[in-house]
């Protein structure tokens, strides 16, 4: 309940402070690099840094990455031995949706989910205290009463109704469409890891496969949630986050980002995201695909666009828009095909890394991420 | 009894001697071949009471596994079912076997076979005063229908099923999980199984419809008839209604695993989210067919106690009416995170929340009934009132992922399970139970013991909320259904759920006893056993009441309500 | 009371009955050309429309006077586990005026060493995109087989339908994404296995 007030009325200043306590954060991150490659479990950054080497990726910043450590971590369960309040309720919300959803849970359905139940339980021990045998000998026979019950069909209408307003409202801002430029990442769901796919960065795919727990636990990572690759995304800016299932539905749920759409074979699902403050966020697959269904974790690290960048061209493949609209502009003198007359052939083909995606018969669980 | 012809009463004061009303077949007659509404109702409760142990004990495996983080249990089913040394994966499909297991019979082989087939084939004919159902052989084909059905489901779990044996799909069998993502004749069995079940239950329904409209008592119209038989009428036209689609999308599953066909295959033009829709438009219904004869149940146990009439009886019977009209068009909120689009889930959202209203009716005409009354905490009345307030729990809930904006983080978390455990594991259960220490006397013709009836009540009323309510928080906190193992983030309120599973099994122990004292130590108990409240035509018989009843049909004259068909002289207001 | 005897009554109220269930059983059956229709008249699902080319001249003569309003189309291409293709879009993002017709292309390549059939799903997102997003020739149409390591290029003739315009659940959709996914097709499947 705590967080209803902090979500409604002191949010605005709340976050600001939230966000010069990143920023400061941010910069102890940053600046213990040692730390953090340990953290991380420690192929990863060598891969990216090996792998960068070979690509057509020049960029200074491309050399090596450094991912979030674990103090980082907004976005995971409480434990209950931390605290027993926060491990009753719903995760700390990350996305304006998200704080929207939580206050409508917790201002308007708790206490309507506690107001009926007590108010049930009240009348059973009332009826139970006042109309048992001893109490009331002579039962009534009274069978009717058409104004009680008029009114119980229509107090519950109404209640409904105060439940709907909000819960429309908030249905329509998550149905809110990305704007144009928003970026666009695919979370494609695999028997049993995900893979990401950064459509407007150069096309290439991220495999993230579970880490196994032992490394988790040295890492400082919550075991089972943590991943070997991260999906690295842009924080404040809007995300077109589509998904697919290349086998069967899966379904990709971040709790603290309020984020859950199927991945589902033969179509992909779209949804915006935006997510407010750098960190991790963790999540799980969330529809029954089989048998590693518990294991295979999604984990989301948000950062500041300059930072998502940087990543972006440590990537093999990976460029920037602003790389990919130079290219573009040197290599192609048609503007972008406008009707079925222009001839295409001049058109720079995406650089991909899909040669990589995955294939029915390999190893599950072997990274077969193009980063390593 | 100034209204039963007099025929009737000499059968009943002298049941003793070897008349026709007594005349039983040879064991084998009478138990296989049965065509004798009350003993065919047993049969149903014995299956059920099987079913719901081996149902039960596989949740316990479930809960054992849950009781820490990691794989601690599964290995050992695994093995134990005829494997040896089970892999990893083998070892998250059997979790995976087992959560579908605990579904299918759950629902198909224990709830809807204790109230349909138990408690609806005993009391329907005796509440309307027909001598039995309209078609007795088919009533019995129904029965062996559910039995084959159920083999069939066990048999599913000793057959390759893709990563390992059994079925590991969910009760809800998704493809194409089910279909090009099992390999192997388990899935094909535990699909026929529920063809089968499905097949028995709209014999059964069928029965009942008929039974219902054309073999009441001379007097007893629709609007006379007692809430339990409305309720059960209600069920039947959804099962009637809504199993066949099931039947359609599985069978259509079952063509595109073994015949090439692409239903639900987009690789040939299908769409697998089409299966969910059939699948969830007979889901949700199957819901209500779960829960509705446990209404009707509730009803005429607290009117019993409260030694008063039904309040708002035309509400009550109608309310359940609603409940099975919305019931269809409200399918698709089982759905909300498989990319809908935004009217759609507006639509559901709205049509979702209407269900709480005719809901809210029946749990407060059950309040206003006792309202006013003289109550008798019996062991009936307990555990019905026990049944109001935790299906109040469970509805509120309801509301909450009735919001298709809320569900989107609910959706499939343990959020989900701790409601429907909440409506049926304590809703329908808990009706379940109040029936069945109401009417055992009646069926066994011996007195269970009221003091463990309470016992039992209690532990497990502790038990299963120990077990259902800490799911409320993990599902809070983001812990997804049907995972075996979990991060120890969530350890905490697992362990408290695993023991309340130990005291709700604890309970289950002592019911047995109870059962078994009654049996062969029990009372006999009378033909009114619960006094002046229990005014339905059942109560005019013997306990148990005779072999065949009503030879010459009672008649209900118009100073009778729908409450008591069987006082002398018209009520005096 | 009917004067029909009980058994009569009962026979007659069974077949009512069962007729009721096969009723539904033929619904349910029905469900699956009723659903494809359902999805391709109203969009649902990101269903796309398809149009002849006489429909795209009209909309080309309704989009001028709808004010060179653009959509962003963006081309997507997937495919499923068991099929060893690459597919991708030639061109990832496009711009189309309104009513304007518009050609795409993706290209597959058979990365075996056995020659593949394919064919291909698609859907719109955002989905209430699906009733204005109008195919005139599609490769989708059709199957399309591969030999081991040949390389295609197939043309996608797409409009957007002006109507879209008119439509409230239409406002605030900036970019339209066109998903193609590839699946071996099922007949091919089983002479190769």
């Amino acid at each position: 309940m705590e967080s209803i007030d902090a979500m409604n009325f002191g949010a605005i200043a709340r976050k600001k402070l939230n966000l010069l306590a990143l920023m400061v954060m941010a910069a102890f991150t940053l600046s213990a690099v040692p730390q953090a490659v340990l953290a991380q479990s420690g192929e990863v950054v060598q891969a990216a840094t090996a792998e960068a080497e070979e690509t057509l990726v020049t960029e200074a910043e491309a050399a090596g990455f450094d991912y979030y450590g674990p103090e980082m971590i907004k976005g995971q369960p409480t434990s209950s031995e931390e605290d027993l309040w926060k491990s009753m309720n719903f995760q700390d919300q990350y996305t304006e949706t998200g704080q929207y959803a939580l206050w409508m849970h917790d201002a308007i359905l708790i206490p309507m989910v506690f107001i009926i139940s007590i108010f049930v339980l009240f009348l059973l021990m009332w009826v139970m205290f006042r109309y048992n045998k001893r109490a009331n000998t002579v039962p009534s026979k009274t069978s009717h009463n058409t104004v009680i019950e008029v009114i119980w069909t229509v107090i519950p209408v109404l209640i409904l109704v105060v439940i709907a307003v909000p819960s429309i409202s908030l249905l329509a801002d998550q149905y809110e469409t990305p704007p144009e430029d928003a970026i666009t990442i695919k979370a494609n769901g695999y028997q049993w890891y995900w893979g990401y796919e950064y459509l407007d960065n150069g096309g290439f795919e991220v495999i993230s496969n579970m880490m196994p727990e032992s490394d988790a636990l040295d890492a400082g990572l919550p075991p089972q949630l943590a991943v070997d690759n991260r999906m690295v995304v842009p924080v404040g800016v809007p995300i077109r986050l589509q998904t697919f299932g290349a086998d069967v539905i899966h379904s990709f749920g971040v709790p603290s980002l309020w984020f859950k759409i199927d991945a589902v074979p033969g179509r992909i699902n779209e949804k915006m995201l935006i997510i407010e403050e750098p960190g991790i966020y963790y999540g799980q697959c969330m529809e029954l695909c089989g048998a590693r269904h518990g294991y295979m974790p999604i984990a989301i690290e948000a950062r500041p666009l300059a930072e998502y960048n940087a990543w972006v061209q440590s990537q093999p493949g990976g460029m920037t828009r602003a790389q990919i609209e130079a290219e573009e502009a040197a290599a192609a003198m048609p503007a972008p095909a406008a009707d079925d007359t222009v001839e295409v052939e001049g058109v720079r083909p995406p650089v991909s890394s899909m040669e990589d995606a995955p294939i029915a018969g390999e190893a599950r669980t072997q990274d077969t991420s193009p980063t390593t | 009894m100034a209204t039963t012809a007099e025929g009737f009463d000499a059968h009943h004061e002298d049941h003793a001697a070897h008349d026709h009303a007594d005349h039983k077949p040879a064991f084998f007659a009478r138990w296989f071949m049965s065509t004798n509404h009350k003993d065919i109702g047993t049969l149903y409760l014995i299956f059920a009471i099987i079913a719901g142990i081996i149902g039960g004990a596989i949740s316990g495996l479930m809960r054992a596994e849950l009781g820490a983080p990691g794989l601690q249990v599964m290995g050992d089913v695994v093995n134990f079912l005829g494997g040896d040394g089970a892999s990893f994966d083998q070892q998250g499909h059997m979790w995976n076997v087992l959560i579908t297991a605990h579904g299918l019979i759950m629902v198909f082989f224990m709830v809807m076979p204790a109230m349909i087939g138990g408690f609806g084939n005993w009391f329907v004919p005796l509440m309307i005063g027909a001598p039995d159902m309209a078609f007795p052989r088919m009533n019995n084909v129904s029965f062996w229908l559910t039995v084959v059905g159920f083999i069939s489901l066990l048999f599913s779990l000793f057959v390759p099923g893709g990563t390992g044996m059994g079925a590991g799909v969910g009760w809800t069998v998704y493809a194409p999980l089910s279909t090009t993502g099992s390999v192997g004749p388990a899935v094909d069995f535990a699909i026929f199984s529920l063809h089968l079940a499905g097949a028995g239950s709209i014999l059964g329904a069928t029965n009942f419809i008929t039974t219902i409209f054309n073999m009441r008592a001379p007097g007893m119209t629709l609007h006379k008839m007692p809430l339990f038989v409305w309720s059960v009428l209600v069920t039947a036209f959804l099962l009637l209604l809504a199993l066949p689609v099931l039947a359609a999308a599985i069978t259509m599953l079952l063509t595109d695993r073994n015949f090439g066909t692409t239903f639900f295959d987009p690789a040939g033009g299908g769409d697998p989210v089409l299966y969910q829709h059939l699948f969830w438009f007979f889901g949700h219904p199957e819901v209500y067919i779960m829960i509705l004869p446990g209404f009707g149940m509730i009803s005429q146990i607290v009117a019993t106690f409260s030694r008063k009439p039904v309040f708002g009886y035309l509400g009550m019977a109608y309310a359940m009416v609603a409940i099975g009209v919305v019931g269809f068009v409200v399918w698709a909120h089982h759905m909300y995170t498989v990319g809908l689009d935004v009217n759609t889930k507006m639509y559901f959202t709205a049509a979702t929340m209407v269900i709480a209203v005719p809901t809210g009716i029946k749990i407060f005409s059950w309040i206003a009934t006792m309202w006013g009354g003289s109550l008798e905490f019996k062991s009936p009345m307990v555990w019905a009132m026990g049944f109001i307030f935790l299906f109040t729990v469970g509805g509120v809930t309801g509301v909450v992922l009735a919001n298709g904006g809320i569900d989107d983080n609910l959706h499939d978390t343990y959020y989900v399970v701790a409601h429907f455990h909440y409506v049926l594991s304590m809703g329908a259960v808990f009706s379940m139970f109040a029936g069945f220490y109401y009417w055992f006397p009646k069926m066994s013709g011996r007195w269970h013991s009221e003091f463990l009836s309470h016992v039992h009540f209690w532990l497990f009323f502790i038990g299963v909320n120990v077990i259902f309510f800490p799911m409320h928080f993990l599902g809070l906190q983001g812990m997804a259904r049907r995972y075996p193992d979990f991060t120890p983030a969530f350890s905490y309120w697992n362990e408290i759920a695993t023991y309340g599973y130990m005291i709700m099994a604890g309970s289950m122990i002592v019911f047995f006893v109870n059962i078994g004292y009654a049996l062969f130590a029990g009372k006999r108990a009378p033909g009114n056993y619960w006094g002046e409240g229990a005014t339905t035509l059942e109560w005019s018989l013997s306990s148990p009441p005779p072999f065949h009843q009503f030879e010459t049909l009672p008649v209900i004259e118009d100073h009778h309500s729908p409450d008591d068909h069987i006082s002398e002289k018209p009520a005096t207001a | 009371m009917s004067t029909l005897t009980l058994e009569t009554r009962n026979k007659r109220t069974m077949l009512i009955a069962f007729g009721m269930a096969l009723a539904m059983l033929g619904m349910g059956y029905a469900a699956v050309p009723l659903y494809d229709l359902f999805c391709r008249v109203t969009g649902f699902g990101g269903t796309t429309q398809v149009a002849s080319a006489s429909d795209a001249a009209m909309a080309e003569r309704l989009a001028a006077s709808a004010g060179g309003v653009s959509y962003s189309i963006r081309f997507d291409a997937n495919t499923s586990r068991s099929m060893p293709w690459e597919f991708k879009p030639v061109q990832v993002t496009d711009t189309v005026a309104v009513g304007q017709r518009d050609m795409a292309f993706y290209t597959a390549r058979n990365n075996s060493s056995v020659p593949i059939t394919g064919t291909a799903t698609f859907n719109v997102e955002p989905e209430q995109a699906g009733r204005y997003f109008n195919k005139i020739q599609c490769f989708c149409f059709t199957e399309q087989t591969l030999q081991p390591g040949e390389e295609i290029r197939m043309p996608v003739l797409y409009f957007v339908d002006p109507a879209a315009l008119d439509d409230p659940n239409m406002k605030g959709v900036e970019q339209i994404t066109l998903s193609y996914t590839f699946h071996r097709a099922s007949e091919a499947d089983k002479n190769q296995s």
